[in-house]
């Protein structure tokens, strides 16, 4: 997904002689090919997130339409002040890129932990929230987000994810039925998307059919996805590399509560805790549920197809 | 400096004072302290360097001007009332709701403005982006930060700095309104005595220390810049909190305090001036 970030970035540059970028020091020769295109348009400011984000809104006010990068608990965390003013209040159209959101440096420890991105920037009136569950999606959203009036935040997952099988459309804001289904729905945000699809597609020989609804935008969610898996469904279940405040889980439970729906929720993913201990990134999905198996076990448990 | 006309910016000097107070007491609302610190410095920028125009105040190739510091903000209103950016009656409506002067620098509710502010350790940072993007435009404007010595407590501040010489800025002047108070104690004593010049320079920054009350030698100062080719610059103002009135001056309540009916009549009959605006019934 990395890739198709850096690439993309090349092609939305070469379309659009506005795009600038801004890195916070980071993206060791991700970036060659933009800075030898485009030298004047690549920024690295430093290890320096504060500015790199009022620089940026600066850039903005002057009508170009920067891209700020770096790592997204740094970015998100420490900056948030500077996204929470010069660029939310403002309303500019920045967009903010966060590499290795949840838990993918997971080896790095918990200073690299963003397990709270998408709850603090969905906490930015106005911040479109997305978070790409393939390098397609990345393809495909990141130019969409350039031609927002607003800020939008979106997370950089690593190199050489799978590629999520399906044809449904991929538009900023809206959410893709990725299988349809009945009885359980199973809503995914970000790469949990992969290992659901798995676990889905396994369950049919046993004649369970769960709907799987993938959300790449948290925000705004597509409420006309949701409302149509609460027609067919009876239990969501909630898979995201994420906290429970603030992202794909708490959103649902949000709109649960003002329906009064009776759809029963279920989560699967991180606690609300530190983690220590420097695990693997997949050993941390796999005790935290994004699994194909685990994301199999809990649609077993809440089947019934009427 | 023959073309400036010293006598007339020393009036609207003292009736910019006056503006200033009759707001503080009206809105309830002042920083006087913060505000009366920088009016000849906003005077100086307003009436003899920023090429910016009331007839064209959106104009591409415009100076910039940036208040950091959105609490001195109605340093500013007085300033954009004084030189017909905006109708002086508009300054009656200081700090009511729903108005377009509110008490900290608001885009929003005043779009002649370049930038909100009012959280302290941004302005710099976006003006060096602005100043990028000009550059980048080919526009000849020049990009003015007005800073308090407080808000370089703020360590964006440093960031941005770094970044402004490593860019070799030099449409950026940064002016630091350095009154030595901050809202409950002295800059020198709180930033370890390092005097702000001395940091800038560090950074790279071309960096003159004036007199913030002394109207020729900020014009003078202003002229000279951009001090050095490929340098961004920063003039360091020694000022006087308060400065102009001499119950408030280097007084620490006035950060907050606004003036009574009692201060308010004392104090213009020292500046000897009407304010801008009629209000106060």
């Amino acid at each position: 997904m990395r890739r198709a970030f850096a690439d993309t970035l090349v092609q939305m540059a070469r379309a659009d002689d506005r795009i600038i970028f801004l890195t916070g020091d980071l993206g060791f020769q991700v970036f060659d090919a933009f800075c030898a295109e485009f030298p004047r348009r690549y920024l690295n400011v430093g290890v320096a997130e504060a500015h790199l984000v009022d620089c940026a809104a600066g850039l903005a006010l002057e009508g170009w339409r920067p891209v700020v990068y770096s790592i997204a608990s740094f970015l998100t965390g420490r900056a948030f002040e500077q996204l929470r003013l010069s660029v939310g209040y403002h309303q500019l159209p920045v967009i903010v890129a966060g590499a290795g959101g949840g838990y993918i440096y997971a080896p790095s420890g918990v200073t690299h932990h963003a397990k709270e991105d998408v709850a603090l920037m969905s906490l930015i009136p106005g911040m479109t929230v997305t978070v790409p569950g393939d390098p397609t999606e990345m393809a495909e959203l990141l130019p969409q987000l350039a031609r927002l009036p607003g800020p939008s935040y979106i997370r950089v997952g690593r190199f050489g994810e799978p590629r999520l099988d399906s044809a449904e459309p991929i538009e900023v804001g809206r959410g893709r039925c990725v299988r349809p289904g009945r009885g359980v729905a199973v809503l995914t945000t970000g790469g949990a998307v992969i290992p659901a699809v798995k676990a889905v597609d396994s369950l049919a020989a046993e004649g369970i059919e769960p709907l799987l609804a993938h959300f790449h935008t948290v925000h705004p969610l597509d409420l006309s996805l949701v409302n149509a898996a609460a027609v067919v469904a009876s239990t969501f279940i909630i898979v995201e590399e994420h906290g429970i405040k603030g992202g794909l889980y708490n959103t649902v439970a949000a709109w649960a509560a003002e329906q009064r729906s009776p759809v029963a929720l279920k989560r699967l993913g991180p606690g609300d805790e530190l983690v220590f201990g420097n695990p693997h990134y997949d050993d941390l999905l796999r005790q935290t549920g994004i699994e194909a198996g685990a994301i199999a076990d809990t649609v077993r448990q809440f089947w019934s197809p009427d | 400096m023959d073309d400036v006309d010293f006598d007339d910016l020393r009036l609207r000097a003292r009736r910019m004072r006056a503006t200033c107070i009759r707001m503080a007491h009206d809105g309830r609302e002042g920083h006087l302290k913060s505000t009366l610190s920088c009016i000849d410095l906003l005077l100086a920028l307003y009436g003899t360097w920023l090429r910016v125009s009331p007839d064209d105040p959106r104009h591409p190739d415009r100076d910039r001007f940036l208040l950091s510091k959105g609490h001195g903000v109605t340093a500013l209103y007085a300033a954009l009332a004084e030189y017909g950016f905006m109708p002086p009656s508009l300054l009656d409506t200081y700090a009511q709701p729903g108005g377009a002067l509110p008490n900290h620098a608001c885009r929003h509710a005043l779009p002649l403005l370049e930038i909100s502010s009012g959280s302290l350790g941004h302005g710099l940072g976006m003006a060096t982006g602005m100043a990028y993007g000009m550059e980048l435009d080919g526009r000849g404007g020049r990009v003015a930060v007005l800073m308090s010595d407080g808000e370089c407590n703020e360590g964006s501040v440093w960031e941005s700095a770094m970044f402004a010489a490593a860019r070799r800025l030099d449409r950026v002047v940064a002016i630091i309104d350095n009154n030595n108070m901050q809202a409950v104690g002295r800059n020198d004593e709180i930033s370890g005595g390092m005097p702000l010049d001395d940091k800038f320079r560090a950074f790279g920054w071309a960096v003159r220390t004036i007199d913030g009350h002394d109207l020729p030698g900020i014009v003078a100062t202003l002229r000279g810049l951009p001090f050095e080719p490929g340098k961004p610059s920063a003039i360091v103002a020694r000022t006087v909190g308060g400065s102009g009135v001499s119950f408030m001056e280097d007084q620490m309540m006035w950060h907050y305090r606004s003036p009574s009916a009692e201060d308010v009549e004392r104090a213009l009959a020292e500046l000897g001036v009407a304010p801008l605006h009629r209000a106060t019934p």
